[in-house]
């Protein structure tokens, strides 16, 4: 019998493998989706641009990236608002920490966030 | 004493090296300018400065990143001058909690103080002062003001007494006990204990079974694992710091936010970008080109003649005097007529380079790269490439994924540099001629489509690395500084007048005496029995199918480009010259009449894309890490760049035919 947390685990290990999968050509699957609301749970990747959250956790397979996305203060509890898109649609120019930083959708997938506005 | 410059990218640090030793190295606007650590005495004193590539942390991602937290750790400085953005003192601060924690003093240079006042922050420094325990002075390099400050505080004893400690009571104690568990087996004790309680692996030989699951015990105390509760733990800290030190004013909309629309815009940003290049090329070739090539050309030949007259006067004979005259004026001088168009070449990258643009180009162009194998970042030494090779290559280590890197040092080369600029410029000049600056800008856009497919092929056959990723910061844009720029441009014209002054002029040597001496070293044959004609004729084949004509003369001269790529330029005035007796257009001697405008093409095609020069395969070799794999791209570039040009000279050739 698998408990309950090694389920969610996997769960969320699916959700971000097609997450990743996704992350380039999401666009037209993602004006399906609503705008998210404050409060709402999500990840980095699902927010627009101007909208702003608070991060709840940093996962990463590639434990360098993760290493240097914690070094470059994307820690628990900061504050980040999404800035600019590229115009092709990715990466995505994201402010935190009074500055601002350029990064690969797949990889905001990867950051779990809570809606703040 | 020894002391290091250190620092998040982008912040500056060379700017201030420039300036406490009067040298003058390499700066712009993009993370990742400096990639190798570089030495200097400091002005009025005796210490030695060293700057270093920025780093975000003492955890290296990228290999320049490495050079710096290797020389932190190994050549243990006396002083570390930790140079801060002021502007953004949270995520610049990070770093200064990790440098606290080496052996030795910190002194934090909080730059740019200059802009403060416009963003409407205040820093109380002596409240940061009092939460560090470490020295921080207000400066601005850019402004020159703090500098002396600076200088002082270096000498000044007693001021570093004590470092704050920055963690909760619990990590402290963990520290506390690593430390006295490696007492004495390694360097900068405190930061290696931190380390350990990462779990770094360049420490893993000191570990304890206690000091093991000491750490387990705080991972589960804080529910997350030990790297994320010391960066965690590193910014509670800062923050705390700041919110006591720091007053920010109202953020309203930059003047980099407002440009971003513009040059971040999802229609314009593409069309903008190739507008760049385009007007890069376009204006250093053609507009500048028009007025000064023919005025510097017949400067030249004045000088020439003038200089023979007087040669003759003091009896030196004939073939001294065609070897000053035909050989090192006109080798020398052909490459010298370029330097107008250099000039303008040089201001415009040097303003790019400086403005905080390049950044953006990584940025936009990201997701297009990323899909043909590279990344947004390889750009940036595609346009580095512009002015040199050299350096271009070198700047590829800011690409973090190894196969991603590999693929941009090797296509790099492909861009046309300065010193193909001649190449163009002559072929271009005679034979497109009001549409020269138009041509040279098509070699650019050429050579991007080639790095594409090239790309392609290497991704598909050579390289197969995955799990990428780009991370980089957006910097503000600056306003170019009209005294670096100047600099940049007097440095870079200067090195190309004096490898024209050397390696060019003694080129020239070599190839006037190859073309004036028959292999039964005769002089004053006819240029076609000469040595020189003798090698071109073995070498007649693998020019053919893209001249169309068994050419000695062309095919000699792009040989040389192995040299240094305006070495072609100059062997062909030169046997232009000695063909025709008297010098005059190089398309109009004899050897080279039979150039139409699709071989030039094909053999500007040739000169650009084949094998760099010599200069640029040794900086190839050092990046690529291996003799084997540098000959292998030497070879790739080299067939490429033939197979290339034959079909451009089909193409052109049945153009010309049919019309």
């Amino acid at each position: 019998m698998e408990n309950e947390s090694v389920k969610a685990d996997r769960r969320y290990i699916e959700v971000n493998e097609t997450r990743r999968e996704n992350a380039g050509g999401e666009e037209a699957a993602r004006k399906h989706l609503r705008r998210l609301q404050p409060g709402e749970k999500a990840h980095l990747s699902d927010l627009r641009r101007g909208q702003s959250g608070l991060v709840t956790g940093v996962h990463n397979d590639n434990a360098a990236l993760r290493r240097r996305l914690l070094d470059m203060g994307m820690t628990k509890g900061v504050v980040v608002t999404v800035k600019k898109i590229a115009p092709l649609g990715d990466p995505i120019d994201i402010e935190l920490r009074g500055y601002e930083l350029c990064i690969r959708k797949s990889d905001m997938a990867n950051i779990d966030i809570e809606v703040i506005s | 004493m020894k002391i290091a410059l250190v620092g998040n990218q982008n912040s500056g640090k060379t700017t201030l090296f420039n300036l406490l030793t009067g040298l003058n190295q390499k700066i712009g606007n993009w993370p990742g300018v400096t990639i190798e650590r570089k030495e200097g005495v400091i002005k009025g004193t005796s210490h030695v400065l060293v700057d270093l590539p920025g780093v975000y942390s003492m955890s290296p991602y990228t290999v320049e990143e490495e050079v710096s937290r290797q020389f932190a750790f190994e050549e243990r400085p006396d002083i570390i001058i930790n140079i801060i953005d002021a502007t953004s003192v949270e995520r610049s601060l990070y770093l200064t909690t990790q440098l606290m924690e080496l052996d030795g003093k910190v002194i934090v240079a909080l730059n740019m103080c200059d802009m403060l006042e416009e963003k409407g922050i205040h820093i109380d420094e002596k409240k940061l002062e009092e939460a560090f325990g470490i020295k921080f002075i207000k400066i601005s390099a850019l402004k020159k003001t703090g500098i002396d400050e600076l200088i002082k505080s270096l000498t000044l004893v007693g001021q570093d007494a004590e470092k704050k400690k920055l963690f909760p009571d619990d990590v402290e104690e963990y520290i506390t006990a690593a430390e006295r568990a490696i007492q004495g087996k390694t360097p900068h004790k405190r930061f290696a204990a931190v380390k350990m309680l990462e779990g770094d692996k360049l420490f893993s030989a000191l570990q304890t079974d206690e000091l093991k699951s000491a750490a387990v015990k705080l991972t589960e105390k804080y529910g997350m694992d030990a790297e994320q509760i010391v960066a965690n733990e590193r910014y509670n800290f800062i923050v705390a710091a700041k919110s006591a030190a720091v007053t920010a004013g109202q953020r309203k909309e930059s003047i980099t936010d407002k440009l971003d629309k513009i040059f971040l815009n999802k229609y314009a940003a593409l069309p903008i970008f190739a507008a760049i290049m385009f007007l890069i090329y376009f204006l250093s070739v053609g507009l500048v080109g028009r007025y000064t090539v023919d005025a510097i050309d017949s400067l030249v030949l004045k000088f020439g003649g003038w200089l023979s007259v007087a040669l003759r006067g003091v009896g030196a004979s004939e073939w001294a005097v065609s070897l000053v005259v035909d050989g090192i004026v006109a080798g020398v001088g052909a490459v010298l007529t370029f330097v107008p168009q250099l000039i303008v070449l040089f201001l415009l990258i040097s303003i790019l380079e400086t403005s905080g643009y390049m950044s953006r180009i990584a940025f936009f162009l990201d997701r297009l790269f990323k899909k043909i194998g590279l990344s947004g970042k390889s750009l940036i030494p595609f346009i580095v490439g512009v002015g040199c090779s050299v350096p271009g290559i070198m700047t590829a280590r800011t690409v973090e994924n190894e196969s991603e890197r590999k693929m941009t040092v090797i296509l790099t080369p492909f861009i046309p540099c300065s010193a193909k600029l001649p190449i163009i410029a002559l072929f271009a000049g005679y034979f497109f001629k009001n549409y020269s600056g138009l041509i040279s800008a098509s070699l650019y856009f050429f050579a991007v489509g080639v790095i594409i497919v090239t790309a392609l092929i290497m991704k598909k056959f050579a390289f197969k690395g995955g799990g990428s990723s780009f991370i980089s910061e957006l910097p503000a844009y600056k306003f170019p500084s009209p005294r670096y720029v100047l600099r940049d441009i007097v440095e870079k014209t200067a090195s190309f007048i004096r490898r024209a002054g050397t390696v060019i002029l003694l080129c020239s040597v070599i190839i006037w005496l190859l073309a004036s001496f028959s292999w039964d070293y005769r002089y004053g044959v006819d240029i076609g029995e000469s040595m020189l004609a003798g090698i071109g004729n073995a070498l007649g084949w693998l020019f053919y199918p893209m001249l169309g004509e068994w050419s000695w003369a062309a095919s000699v001269s792009a040989i040389q480009g192995l040299i240094a790529k305006e070495q072609v330029v100059s062997s062909m005035e030169i046997i232009a010259g000695l063909a025709e007796g008297a010098g005059g257009e190089v398309f109009r001697s004899s050897v080279f009449s039979f150039f139409t405008g699709a071989s030039a093409y094909a053999y500007m095609v040739f000169c650009i894309f084949s094998a760099p020069c010599i200069a640029s395969i040794a900086a190839m070799r050092r990046e690529l890490g291996s003799t084997k794999k540098m000959l292998a791209a030497v070879a790739f570039q080299t067939v490429f760049a033939w197979l290339l040009s034959c079909l451009v000279f089909g193409i052109g050739r049945f153009f010309e035919v049919v019309t």
